[in-house]
């Protein structure tokens, strides 16, 4: 008996792509193009030059920075006003996020129904969003300045004028109030959407099982909100990591430098010190902070949400 | 595997390639000539912005010039940025630079990009040209001068606190704010923002410049610290706090609100520059205002050196392609009478041997001007005699320490770390 072996299938030859794919190639290139110049020109450039000049002692004004390696990074260690700012900048991130989507949420659930009255708490609700930061600072300090309204009707009725932009504790809060007053009706707006996509059978089933509202709220709409909770925490953390305009016109900076941010901070030392090389390493710094806290709050929350879902 | 996209890498390529040639390699001498059609030049020129200087005011100052050179355009151009100590950068690194920069004055790094002006036989002339020169080098021309070390008060605030003269030692002043606070006034308006900082050095002026002459070179040469020297008025300013002749809660007051504070007769004294008698001269108010010297200590000269600063500085780019035309309009700008006057007048400030209506506040200020020793520079400094950028806005956030439980030491400690830190 012999054993024939039969020969192996021969591998088909892959078909040569069709003319029509490569056009597609050519039409996703083209069309995947601009974004890619978009992101180049607005992210990797800017982030390449920032990481290049925190290496070299510019001023701003002369044509040749010398290359002074890490020192820069080294300052940084050694920077009072920095680790004052950054103590600052943490605290206002930390209670102006935990504000933002406290109200946010709040209020969402407040105005989630579909009435008039509704569409006009949540255009007022969202309003202060759309002035600017500068706007709502020089406001605030109008109406919370030593002479400003509120002091002026406290004086007037006899009381003492209360510091809220002079001492260094209420001036913090008073900062941290205005940015949640101003940002909140994003938040509003994001959970408004989130709570959209909450399935109305799950609550009408809680409901029939005799579950009280803060039961159905607990147990059934914020495990669904999970992922809008999580673009919230993010959002607003890295919005309020970068904190500067609102210090600039509320504040500025005081007193005694008390409520300087990182992002003023670099500002600061960039145009006003003439020191856009250290500005930039503090930059770098703060960029590197930032997207490690959103990634490790994104990773946190989705681990948390798997939980929920298990 | 093939790569999807073979041509992302290259167009990312020549964006950066395309970026680094309008950012980074851009910062002075690549300016490119605004000539219009018909040979027509532009003269870009950044200026600041002020309630008193405002855009309709520079656009009407500059309108004799254009109409006297019809070839040159002359465009006003607002800071982009918080003023134009932050614009001009961001406009050096852009290659965007204008032609002409006004309120700045140069110091070591930006006469670097500043034409030299020492040959124009004009610029030396100009008030403090020598005094902020740079190793001898004229790069800034101004308009007048600035007096800096002046104490405004309320004439009938000191009438009713019983003062019969203003006072003219640091004691003779504790004392007067002693009887106004006993008459029911704040005896002096101070403020948040910059404010709190300045008016001190304007203040301690004439009597730290008796005590230490050429401060800001000894300073700078290691001589003397800044803190450690300044400590004595420090001191004194801490009393103030503690005793209530000043606002405890000043720091939550912007500047503008100071000034309206004082003027609407909350304050009996506001420590000021000249500048100050523009805003006076608006106001409306039922009482008189006066102006002296700051005080000096005892046993020292009254009045003492004034401090004093250049008034609307201009200089000119080294990089612009429009260099006699950009000459042309800054000599016009701080040599033509009438031009001169109008800055002047504009923003209150002052020149030897221009006549102008004065308001009767002006008058005083231009008498102390006469009668003062001389003119002395203030905190940062200028010309040979400026401390490193950023030393104003130092001194003011140590100062603000004051009011929240810094103790005089501690300030001027903080003084002497942060200038230890820029050498």
């Amino acid at each position: 008996m012999t054993l024939t072996r039969e020969a192996p299938p021969a591998i088909p030859e892959a078909p040569a792509l069709p003319k029509t794919r490569r056009g597609d190639g050519w039409a996703t290139t083209i069309m995947v193009a601009p974004a890619t110049v978009l992101y180049t020109v607005m992210l990797i450039v800017p982030v390449g030059l920032a990481l290049y000049l925190s290496l070299t002692d510019w001023d701003g004004f002369s044509a040749d920075p010398a290359f002074v390696g890490a020192a820069n990074y080294l300052d940084l260690l050694d920077d009072p006003e920095l680790r004052r700012a950054a103590l600052v900048t943490l605290l206002v991130a930390a209670a102006g996020t935990a504000g933002l989507n406290l109200l946010g949420l709040g209020f969402a659930l407040l105005v989630n129904g579909a009435s008039k009255a509704n569409t006009f708490f949540r255009i007022v609700l969202f309003y202060p969003h759309v002035l600017s930061a500068l706007v709502v600072g020089f406001l605030w300090s109008a109406i919370l300045g030593t002479n400003g309204a509120v002091n002026n009707l406290v004086t007037k009725w006899g009381g003492e004028v209360l510091p809220f932009l002079s001492d260094p504790a209420w001036a913090t809060v008073t900062m941290i109030g205005v940015l949640v007053w101003a940002g909140f009706g994003v938040n509003v707006v994001l959970y408004l959407a989130g709570l959209q996509a909450v399935p109305h059978s799950l609550i009408e089933a809680a409901r029939i099982d005799g579950a009280t509202r803060w039961q159905v709220f607990r147990n059934v709409t914020l495990p669904a909100l999970g992922p809008s909770v999580t673009v919230n925490i993010v959002l607003s953390l890295v919005t309020l990591l970068k904190t500067y305009d609102l210090v600039v016109s509320l504040t500025a900076g005081g007193p005694a430098g008390q409520t300087q941010t990182v992002a003023y901070l670099i500002l600061w030392n960039s145009f006003h010190d003439a020191r856009l090389g250290f500005g930039s390493a503090q930059s770098v710094l703060l960029m590197l902070v930032t997207a490690a806290l959103a990634f490790v709050v994104t990773k946190l929350r989705r681990r948390g949400e798997l939980a929920v879902h298990q | 595997m093939r790569s999807p996209h073979p041509f992302l890498a290259p167009t990312a390529l020549s964006c950066l390639l395309l970026l680094t040639g309008c950012g980074g390699g851009g910062f002075a001498g690549d300016s490119q000539a605004k000539q219009g059609e018909g040979g027509q030049i532009t003269v870009r020129m950044l200026v600041n912005i002020t309630p008193n200087l405002t855009q309709a005011y520079w656009d009407g100052l500059v309108k004799p010039f254009e109409q006297a050179n019809p070839g040159v355009d002359v465009k006003v151009e607002a800071p982009t940025g918080k003023g134009v100590a932050d614009t001009l950068p961001q406009q050096l690194a852009a290659g965007n630079a204008p032609d002409v920069v006004e309120t700045l004055t140069a110091d070591e790094t930006l006469s670097k990009q500043m034409l030299d002006l020492t040959d124009q036989p004009w610029a030396k002339d100009t008030p403090l040209a020598k005094e902020a020169s740079l190793g001898g080098k004229i790069y800034t021309v101004g308009v007048g001068v600035q007096a800096q070390s002046l104490v405004f008060y309320n004439k009938s605030a000191f009438d009713k606190a019983g003062i019969d003269k203003p006072p003219a030692t640091l004691d003779e002043f504790d004392a007067a704010m002693g009887k106004l606070k006993t008459a029911g006034w704040l005896p002096l308006q101070t403020g948040g923002e910059f404010l709190t900082g300045l008016q001190l050095l304007q203040f301690s002026g004439p009597s730290r410049a008796q005590l230490h002459p050429t401060w800001q070179q000894d300073v700078k040469a290691d001589k003397l610290k800044a803190g450690e020297s300044l400590l004595p008025y420090l001191e004194r300013y801490r009393t103030w706090i503690d005793k209530g002749y000043v606002d405890k809660n000043a720091l939550g007051t912007k500047y503008a609100d100071a000034e309206t504070a004082f003027l609407s007769g909350k304050a009996a004294m506001y420590v000021m520059g000249s500048w100050f008698t523009a805003a006076e001269a608006k106001s409306t108010k039922d009482f008189e205002v006066g102006v002296f010297p700051a005080p000096v200590d005892k046993g020292q000269a009254y009045p003492g050196p004034q401090g004093a600063t250049m008034a609307a500085p201009y200089m000119i780019l080294k990089s612009t392609p429009n260099k006699d035309a950009a000459l042309k309009l800054v000599q016009w700008l701080v040599t033509d009478q009438a031009a001169v006057k109008s800055q002047l007048k504009q923003d209150g400030n002052f020149r030897a041997g221009v006549e102008r209506e004065f308001t009767p506040l002006e008058k005083q200020v231009q008498q102390i001007l006469d009668s003062a020793p001389s003119g002395v520079p203030q905190g940062e400094g200028y010309g040979d005699a400026t401390l490193p950028k950023g030393f104003n806005a130092a001194w003011n956030t140590e100062v603000q320490g004051l009011y929240v439980g810094k103790s005089p030491k501690e300030v001027a400690e903080g003084v002497d770390r942060w200038l230890a830190g820029r050498k």
